[in-house]
């Protein structure tokens, strides 16, 4: 079984539904990349499942954590989870570290929480880490404030901050879009690092399909609080499968070849609280068909370990056995 | 020169120092945020301006378009001299250049439906009757795609991708001859992007203005612009047309800008620069970018390099190891720390 394994997992604020039945698996050491425009629910959807979300929201369906709920589950549960099995790097980062206290000092607070440490081994635990992810002179940057280190380098603590728990999933939700694009390659090629020397897993959530697809083996891409397409990163380029996707990979003006008009996909992201009927995407899609607007498609397997919400989509011929995992 | 050859926007060493004070001491620093930019732009052409953040595209934007002076040099419209700000002359001028920034949401007044903002240029510069004007405004929100009835609208009942149109129609609607935008896409969404992009590409080859595009993604440089000026640190150090600088950058910095672009299937090796983007406020000596240049060589930290066709291929690059002039310097500089 997956490690972590989402089952239909829906959000609402009030009456407006944010997450419209979400499924998804993590396995051990996996890199997943969750793409999508700005609102299809990225955030909540590993709020919802950390329980992080505020009271208002109501939150259903399942998460399990090798094989244990978390959804309803008490604190007792959920706090070792939390910051210790699965870390999270928040999208604001500025909401994440405390500006008045000194960097080591926030990762040594994670270190007593989540392993207990205290003290010397402590101190330079906070050093090592502070190393791993390339802070240079560690031992005298453990005493700097926030504001005195540029963007990449809160970057980089905030990923400290994230390793201290010794996590075996690490979620990064936007974790380089702040920066720049010589720092964002900085940060990719750290996470990478990372994982090949822990064997962590990672879920990377951007909006930048191009970002995912070099880190992660998998891609999720969502639009408007739904999964619509699920497959290996090559399969999301060699045969996207959900109009959305493709009009996603359109929108990216090429590198090379004929400069051309670009495909662009017309209108703009429905709000939660008017949510078209049928396929959320329908109003936006060229391929739309009259029953794109009765039916809300459900996922089909297009190929092997590749899913796609699309009524159109092509299913994979009869035969063709689809991993668990997938259909999670 | 006759005026058919003569650039619609010149610009000639353009340097700008901002002094400001930091901490409770109030001592002051001077960050030099354009330092000796020289650029043209033709009727028609567009030139795309990349760099990362606090590099200056934005400063060397309210240079050109005289909403700041430079402290040296100097920037010509249309063969004369740009009057000083605020003056009449500049005054007049300004129907002529438009500006489009980043966020869409802040350039508008949210109290106004987007009908009367993209009206107001008119009225300013009093160009046409009060029927003349209707027509333009229909016109020009025709030309940017939006439908009439988007007049009555606020700017908090359009979508992004509408909002960007509103203020694109409002800089167009005194038919410029000069268009910069200043980030024009960064805030929208990835599809959003795109519709604004396309849209750009058309009205500029319908209109025949010049454009100066200013952006951090090397992609959408690529797409909208003629011809690529790459910054670092307040300085252009290369200058050349998109698919050359794309394919084959010249300049260690464009090197890594280029390689930085993430794509799907990606087999080249990314140059993964060491250190932190330079403070402005404490430029390196010589070339600004050796402390992060993989292929420094010695006279990099005390020659500046300047920005001229190199000999082999006539590509204008600000490097001396790029020149031929020296030989690349020790390339284990890359795995320093
Ligand atoms: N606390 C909240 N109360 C009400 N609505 C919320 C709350 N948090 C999120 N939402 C709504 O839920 C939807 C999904 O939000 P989410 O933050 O997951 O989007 P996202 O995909 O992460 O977008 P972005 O790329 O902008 O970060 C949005 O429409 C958002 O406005
Ligand atoms: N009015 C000002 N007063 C003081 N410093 C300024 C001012 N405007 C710009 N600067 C400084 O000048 C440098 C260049 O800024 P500029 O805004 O031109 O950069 P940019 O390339 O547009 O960056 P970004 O991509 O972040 O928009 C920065 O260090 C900035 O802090
Ligand atoms: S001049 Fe020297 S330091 Fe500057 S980019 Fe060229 S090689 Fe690098
Ligand atoms: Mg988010
Ligand atoms: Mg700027």
């Amino acid at each position: 079984m997956a490690f972590v394994q989402i089952r239909d997992m829906s959000v609402a604020f009030g009456s407006a539904p944010a997450l419209r039945g979400i499924s998804l698996s993590v396995e051990r050491g996996e890199a997943l990349g969750l793409v999508g425009e700005s609102g299809c629910g990225k955030s909540i959807t590993w709020l919802a499942a950390l329980g992080l979300l505020p009271r208002s929201a109501k939150v259903g369906g399942s998460v399990l954590l090798d094989g244990v709920e978390l959804i309803g589950a008490s604190p007792s549960v959920l706090e070792p989870v939390r910051g210790g099995r699965i870390a999270m790097i928040f999208q604001d980062p500025a909401s994440s570290l405390n500006p008045v206290h000194r960097i080591g000092h926030q990762i040594a607070e994670a270190l007593a929480l989540h392993r207990g440490l205290t003290g010397a081994p402590a101190r330079a635990e906070v050093i090592r880490l502070l190393d791993q992810v390339g802070i240079p002179d560690a031992k005298t940057r453990a005493n700097a404030y926030p504001h005195e280190l540029s963007g990449g380098q809160n970057q980089r603590v905030m990923i400290a901050m994230a390793l201290a728990g010794e996590p075996e999933l690490l979620v990064a939700d936007e974790p380089t879009t702040a920066l720049d694009v010589t720092i964002q390659a900085q940060i990719l090629d750290l996470l990478g690092t990372i994982r090949r020397d822990t064997s962590m897993g990672l879920v990377l959530i951007s909006h930048d399909l191009g970002v995912v697809s070099e880190t992660c083996s998998r891609i999720a891409v969502m639009y408007a609080g739904r999964i619509v397409e699920q497959a290996e990163s090559a399969a999301i380029f060699a045969n996207p499968s959900h109009p959305y996707t493709r009009g996603l990979l359109g929108a990216m003006p090429p590198i090379s070849g004929p400069r051309q008009k670009l495909v662009s996909i017309p209108g703009s992201v429905p709000e939660a609280s008017r949510m078209p009927q049928g396929c959320a995407f329908a109003p936006r899609c060229s391929e739309a068909i009259a029953d794109c607007t009765r039916v809300d498609p459900a996922a089909v397997t297009v190929e092997a370990n590749h899913l796609a919400a699309c009524i159109r989509a092509t299913p994979a011929k009869t035969g063709t056995r689809t991993p668990e995992r997938v259909l999670a | 020169m006759t005026a058919s050859q003569m650039p619609l926007l010149s610009a000639q060493d353009l340097a700008r120092t901002y002094s400001i004070r930091r901490g409770m001491a109030g001592r002051v620093t001077n960050v030099r945020a354009v330092d000796g930019v020289t650029l043209t732009i033709a009727r028609g052409e567009t030139l795309g301006l990349v760099g990362e953040s606090g590099c200056g595209k934005s400063t060397t934007a309210r240079l050109v378009l005289g909403i700041e002076r430079p402290d040296e040099g100097q920037v010509r419209f249309d063969g004369a001299p740009m009057p000083g700000s605020g003056s009449p002359g500049w005054a007049a001028l300004r129907k002529r250049m438009q500006l489009v920034f980043q966020d869409p949401l802040s350039a508008l007044d949210r109290r106004l439906p987007v009908g009367l903002q993209i009206r107001e240029p008119l009225e300013i510069h009093r160009m046409g009757t009060p029927a003349e004007q209707n027509a333009r405004v229909a016109e020009v929100m025709e030309e940017v795609g939006l439908q009439p009835h988007h007049a009555d609208r606020h700017p908090h009942a359009l979508s992004g991708g509408q909002r960007q149109r509103a203020v694109i129609a409002r800089a167009l609607v005194t038919q410029p001859d000069l268009l910069v935008c200043d980030e024009p896409i960064s805030a929208l969404d990835v599809s959003i992007q795109a519709q604004v992009m396309n849209l750009l590409v058309e009205l500029q080859e319908r209109l025949g203005m010049g454009m100066l595009f200013v952006s951090h993604d090397l992609r959408a440089v690529r797409q909208i612009s003629h011809r690529v000026a790459v910054m670092y640190l307040g300085r252009i150090v290369e200058e050349g047309a998109p698919d050359e600088i794309l394919h084959a950058p010249a300049h260690p910095y464009s090197q890594a800008l280029v390689s930085a672009i993430p794509h799907p299937g990606k087999t080249a090796r990314r140059i993964v620069l060491q250190g932190d983007p330079p403070n402005p406020a404490d430029r390196p000596p010589g070339c600004a970018f050796h402390p992060r240049c993989p292929v420094t060589a010695m006279r990099c930290r005390t020659e500046t390099p300047l920005l001229k066709p190199r000999p082999s291929d006539g590509r204008r690059v600000a490097c001396h190891v790029a020149q031929g002039e020296v030989a690349p310097g020790h390339v284990g500089q890359l795995e320093l720390s």
